[in-house]
């Protein structure tokens, strides 16, 4: 008699658990892509809201986190830390009017524990010539290491990744 | 691609044309995917698997004997040192070689990243 409830019970103890956890690996995925898209949304509409270059620049180094590790591979110089991708955005933010960035094909796998994540992605760069309007598109493919800092998740490593090698 | 495709075009894919056992053939054009199949290259298959390419002042060679590209009109004279491809690598390369090699994205690709054959 005992085995025939128990036995039920804990089926059903299993399944509840079981949705709940995917339940929630979804929430965080879900999470890293609209922080994802925030950082496009972020690039691409920078130029246009009237805040200075330096204050654009801080604001998207707020994606990223203090130790964060730039590997665009072709033998460049990996760039390192927060305070280096920042001062390289407020360089750059001027020339950034004709240019737009736009994520495709995210893909992100939670690390055990559900404070960091892998996310493989095809970064599109769309530039627009400002004389003639004509557009021209390069891709890159990437694979980015996340990492919960409070309630965000923020970029910790970016690596480029050879689609031909 | 040019001249054989032109950019800013639609191309249609087959995505069911190495299925079942079927491999790309040697000039084939591809669509080969990055992260995903929604940022596609389109290149040309000129080395298949165990074989060795090289490029000598712009010309293919395969196994050492040079390959016969009638769809090549602009060329450079590109040197790529010899790779032998592993059994589940292919040699590609668009068709437009009138650029800088630097400038051009060509190499060896898995084949689970081929997406499918070029159509059109």
């Amino acid at each position: 008699m005992l085995r025939r409830v128990l036995l039920p019970s804990a089926a059903v103890v299993l399944l509840v658990a079981g949705v709940w956890y995917f339940s929630q690996a979804n929430d965080e995925t879900a999470d890293i892509r609209r922080r994802l898209q925030a950082l496009c949304d972020d690039v691409n509409s920078s130029t246009t809201d009237g805040r200075g270059p330096e204050a654009r620049a801080a604001q998207l180094g707020m994606f990223f986190t203090d130790d964060v590790d730039v590997d665009l591979g072709g033998g460049a110089t990996p760039i390192k830390g927060r305070a280096t991708i920042v001062a390289m955005a407020a360089r750059l933010q001027p020339r950034t009017a004709a240019f737009k960035l736009q994520f495709e094909d995210v893909a992100v796998a939670m690390d055990p524990g559900g404070n960091s994540a892998s996310v493989h992605l095809t970064a599109e760069f769309i530039r627009r010539n400002l004389l003639t309007g004509e557009q021209s598109l390069d891709a890159r493919e990437f694979t980015l290491g996340m990492r919960r800092v409070a309630a965000d998740w923020e970029i910790q490593r970016v690596t480029a990744v050879d689609t031909l090698k | 691609m040019l001249p054989t495709y032109q950019p800013d075009k639609l191309n249609l894919v087959n995505r069911l044309a190495y299925v079942g056992g079927e491999r790309p053939m040697r000039n084939d054009v591809v669509a080969i995917q990055m992260a995903g199949p929604h940022v596609l290259y389109v290149k040309r298959v000129i080395g298949l698997p165990n074989e060795r390419v090289s490029v000598v002042d712009g010309v293919v060679n395969i196994n050492g004997a040079p390959l016969n590209e009638p769809y090549v009109k602009y060329r450079r004279p590109w040197t790529v040192d010899e790779v032998t491809l592993g059994p589940t690598e292919y040699f590609v390369i668009g068709d437009n070689r009138g650029m800088a090699a630097g400038d051009h994205d060509f190499g060896r690709a898995e084949l689970k990243r081929i997406l499918g054959k070029v159509v059109f």
